[in-house]
């Protein structure tokens, strides 16, 4: 069976976390507040209040644009985006039209290139709370204005992916890319979203809304690649429609038909003044331009000579992960150990875990510890991941651990264990003198217990065979 | 009682006013208006009397009803704002409050503004107390009539988009200022156009307008198209002269249609003003003829987004939940609007659509640029514009009805074009016909109030 030509772009839409919403001073970022408490008459739309520009929102859009390869247009409008939805509090949204705030740009992921088609910023619709959970079956429908008017960014792409899965790499980075600006909370509910266009062999484009999570966005596309195959297939023809993701089942299903393009009726939002972004402006915002993931990665790979997979793995894991594996640098300079170790094992322990290193209980100046218990032998590699298991379990020091459970033998101490069980065991011993091969694979034993596996019995036999003889 | 601001504000000071006794007064006489005139929505029964210092104390204010009142009803003369009472003060309304001023009642208006002669009110159109049956003017009907009727010194805050604040002064024989776009914040004002929507004041003499238009302006953060241009104290250009001024009266202004008698009162006015030493001239402003159909275009379509609020979910009149959202919205806008909101929102809308909006919209904001361009060119030849303020006596209530709706719409046609242009002017009273009052307007540069106080002033009481 031949692949279908897949065509994808996307729509992402960032929650910024600046401290006040996009218009009005309630906080942007307002946690589980009892709902509607995060509101005031202009986030409410009610009648005479008028609408202010958060100028902190507007630079974070502008940063994202540079990031992105943007132009940042000079003379910036808003518009207002006029349909009626229960989330939105004057049924319209505030938006930007005509000239966003930022214009093309791309994103090079590996050989592929993703053209950004326009950067804008917005204001967040209401939550809407589904009565029975989900959008398609409920008959009941509340509002929590908590969330509206707190600052978008969205970042428009051309349809320039192939796959679902570069649509999920590009993702990735993108929230990386925020990171490192600064200007978005990873760990916020609902922080980053992705409605994405989809069509297959030159047909209909499907619309899916509201995706969140990186995983979502490719099981969602994945799916539609196989539900439009299927119905292609078949002769027939993919409609072109509005999808919903349901996270749980992983399936997309029919929101409503869309038989003609949505028409808006934008008009420039007449309470917001056209906003000139200077050159000057640009300039320093540039200037000030903290270092990017991807700049970051070549870095790494460049000064400590690790390789790329290890360099973008610490990277796009998230900016906490590659400021651990600095701060680690900071403290034993062994920039391949330390990124295998944190590649290989302790990612692993945290995924495991479902944690972000940030909040668990691994800190450099533990980790390190680790390193250097392996660096000098004092621990074998076998061991070590086992107490990596503990070590990010409890956080407590490795060091602590291994002598608390005899993790980390030095050959004074092994030494010291053999000689003891040798002592107390007169009769084994003498039989393996005798040449009894089950008396050594006894006294093995026996070790072995004493230890707790930490050491492997090929080194044991050997220190035993040369205290006897 | 005393109904001239400047003896009031002196008796004040003598200590011969007891204020408690005097808004009673008041309060007792607006309801005797009232059943005449109608010119309140509501009359405000227990006013806020603490503040008995500054520029306003113990001033009288009515305010327009489209412009909120922190726990005064408020509805922009509309049913679906019916028993709605804001939780805040508009900023013009908390800055006469802080000089003391005295709010005694919200005033009628054609619902949202929409309207030349305050017929389109859900609660009823006020009367003009010249001629009860006989029109205010509008929208800004209910503080003309107020301003014409009260036997007791007071002041009102009016609005005007396309002609609101001149309209009803022309009509009651009030003196009108609306001020330059961003000179007043417009927050806490009941949107109709807010590209042209401007807060502005009527008063019976030009000293009372120019008092309350001072303590209203000035910049305020929570309105981005506020201006950060000082105000000076207007009142100190009442009576200054004109002297060697220099006035165009654009011919366009002064047409067949325009009303004989107006016209002729307009011209006894222009010979006064020569006689104070002003040169006068006519002028022209060829592109008069597209200001009434490219300000309809830019007032419906920002409208017709602006109602899209009024939905009864957080506020207003609400209905029984029956269905979907559309269908529950559908219910309560068809219940609460008028036949004129429901037409410029239809209008509005359209206007709006792809395809349509290069055409309309667009294009229209094109021709405003172009007007004030106009307006700019000949404030280098002139101090001011003067015209006639509206282009007919009042009417009656009976020739009303019969006008249709692009008939209504031209009578505008010489409001409309300094309003859309932003630039402020002043309506003045200047005789009489048949005992019905004619206006005379002049319009000035952007922030030029004080020269057209100084202007209007010098056609007052000679
Ligand atoms: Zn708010």
């Amino acid at each position: 069976m031949m692949e279908p030509e897949v065509m994808i772009g996307i729509e992402a839409h960032v929650q910024l976390n600046t401290k006040s919403k996009m218009f009005c001073s309630d906080m942007s970022e307002p946690g589980d507040a009892e709902p509607n408490s995060n509101t005031c008459p202009i986030c409410l739309g009610f009648p005479g209040s008028k609408p202010k520009v958060n100028a902190k929102a507007v630079e974070h859009g502008a940063m994202i644009g540079l990031a992105l390869n943007s132009r940042i247009n000079e003379k910036m409008f808003f518009s207002r985006k006029a349909y009626f939805y229960p989330d939105l509090s004057k049924n319209y949204q505030i938006t930007q039209y005509e000239i966003p705030l930022a214009s093309g740009g791309f994103m090079q992921l590996g050989e592929t290139k993703i053209r950004i088609r326009r950067v804008h910023i917005e204001e967040d619709p209401a939550k809407l709370v589904h009565d029975s959970g989900e959008i398609t079956s409920a008959n009941k429908v509340l509002i929590d204005y908590n969330r509206a008017g707190v600052p978008l960014a969205e970042i428009v792409t051309e349809p320039d992916f192939k796959n679902p899965r570069q649509v999920r790499q590009f993702m990735e980075h993108l929230s990386s890319v925020l990171e490192y600006l600064g200007v978005y909370d990873p760990k916020r509910e609902m922080s980053l979203r992705v409605d994405a266009n989809i069509s297959i062999n030159g047909g209909e484009r499907v619309e899916i809304k509201n995706i969140t999570g990186f995983e979502n966005v490719e099981k969602a596309l994945s799916y539609e690649v196989v539900r439009q195959s299927g119905i292609t297939r078949m002769g027939a023809k993919v409609e072109r429609e509005t999808r919903h993701f349901n996270a749980e089942v992983k399936t997309t299903s029919a929101l409503r038909k869309k038989e003609y393009e949505e028409d808006y009726g934008y008009i420039f939002d007449p309470d917001l003044p056209m906003i000139t972004l200077t050159r000057k402006f640009v300039d320093s915002l540039k200037a000030n331009m903290p270092e990017l993931p991807e700049q970051r990665a070549a870095r790494l790979v460049k000064d400590y000579k690790i390789s790329d997979y290890y360099a973008n793995v610490i990277i796009y894991t998230g900016k906490p992960m590659a400021d651990f594996y600095e701060a680690c640098l900071k403290l034993e300079n062994k920039p391949e150990p330390i990124a295998s170790w944190l590649v290989n094992y302790l990612l692993k322990s945290l995924n495991w875990r479902s944690e972000r290193i940030e909040d668990s209980k691994v800190k450099p100046e533990t980790f390190v510890e680790l390193i250097r218990m392996i660096e000098k032998g004092e621990v074998t590699e076998r061991y070590a991941k086992e107490l990596m298991k503990q070590y990010v379990d409890t956080g407590t020091s490795p060091k602590k651990l291994a002598a608390k459970e005899k993790f980390a033998l030095s050959e004074s101490d092994m030494l010291k264990i053999v000689r003891e069980i040798i002592s107390k065991n007169g009769k084994a011993v003498s039989e393996f003198k005798s040449g009894k091969g089950e008396a050594l694979q006894f006294l093995i034993g026996l070790v072995l217990k004493e230890t707790k596996k930490q050491a492997d019995p090929k080194t044991i036999k050997g220190i035993i065979e040369k205290e006897i003889r | 009682m005393e109904t001239s601001i400047r003896k009031h504000i002196e008796a004040i000071k003598n200590g011969d006013v007891k204020l408690e006794e005097f808004v009673s007064e008041v309060l007792e006489r607006c309801e005797k208006v009232q059943s005449k005139y109608r010119p309140f929505i509501t009359i405000n029964k227990k006013p806020d009397l603490k503040k008995s210092k500054g520029k306003l104390a113990g001033i009288p204010i009515s305010v327009k009803d489209s412009i909120c009142t922190d726990g005064i009803q408020t509805t922009a003369g509309s049913k679906i704002l019916e028993g709605y009472v804001p939780p805040f003060d508009a900023t013009c309304v908390a800055n006469a409050r802080k000089e003391g001023g005295i709010i005694i009642g919200k005033t009628a208006l054609d619902e949202f503004g929409f309207g030349t002669f305050s017929t389109n009110c859900a609660y009823g159109a006020p009367k003009n107390p010249h001629d009860p049956e006989r029109a205010c003017g509008g929208s800004s009907g209910g503080a003309g009539c107020i301003t014409a009727a009260a036997d007791f010194p007071h002041i009102a805050i009016a609005q005007s988009t396309g002609g609101s604040i001149t309209a009803p002064a022309a009509f009651t024989g009030t003196v009108g200022i609306t001020p330059t776009y961003g000179r007043v914040s417009r927050y806490g004002l009941i949107d109709y156009a807010n590209s042209m929507d401007k807060i502005g004041v009527i008063g019976k003499e030009v000293y009372d307008a120019a008092l309350l238009l001072s303590v209203m302006s000035g910049y305020d953060p929570l309105d981005s198209t506020s201006s950060e241009e000082k105000t000076d104290d207007l009142t100190s250009y009442v009576g200054k002269g004109i002297e060697g001024m220099r006035f165009g009266i654009p011919k366009e202004y002064v047409s067949d249609t325009t009303d004989k008698k107006v016209v002729s009162g307009f011209m006894k006015a222009v010979q006064k003003l020569e006689v104070a030493g002003a040169k006068v001239e006519e002028t022209s402003l060829p592109l008069t003829k597209y200001a009434v159909s490219s300000y309809y275009l830019i007032a419906i379509s920002e409208a017709s987004t602006n109602l899209a609020k009024y939905c009864g979910l957080r506020y207003g009149m609400q209905q029984e939940i029956v269905g979907d959202f559309e269908t529950y919205f559908s219910k309560v806008r068809t219940a609460g609007f008028g036949k004129e909101a429901k037409r410029r929102i239809l209008l509005g809308t359209y206007a709006r659509m792809a395809g349509y909006r290069d055409a309309y919209y667009l294009k229209a904001l094109r021709v405003r640029a172009k007007i004030i361009k106009e307006f700019k060119s000949e404030f280098k030849k002139f101090d001011a514009l003067i015209a006639p303020s509206m282009p007919i006596l009042p009417p009656k209530f009976s020739e009303i009805d019969k006008l249709t709706p692009i008939q209504t719409y031209n009578m505008d046609i010489l409001t409309i074009a300094s309003n859309m242009a932003g630039i402020p002017s002043l309506s003045v009273p200047v005789g009489k016909a048949d005992g019905l009052p004619i206006g005379l307007q002049i319009m000035g540069d952007h922030f030029a109030e004080g020269k057209l106080i100084q202007i209007g002033s010098s056609l007052e009481g000679r």
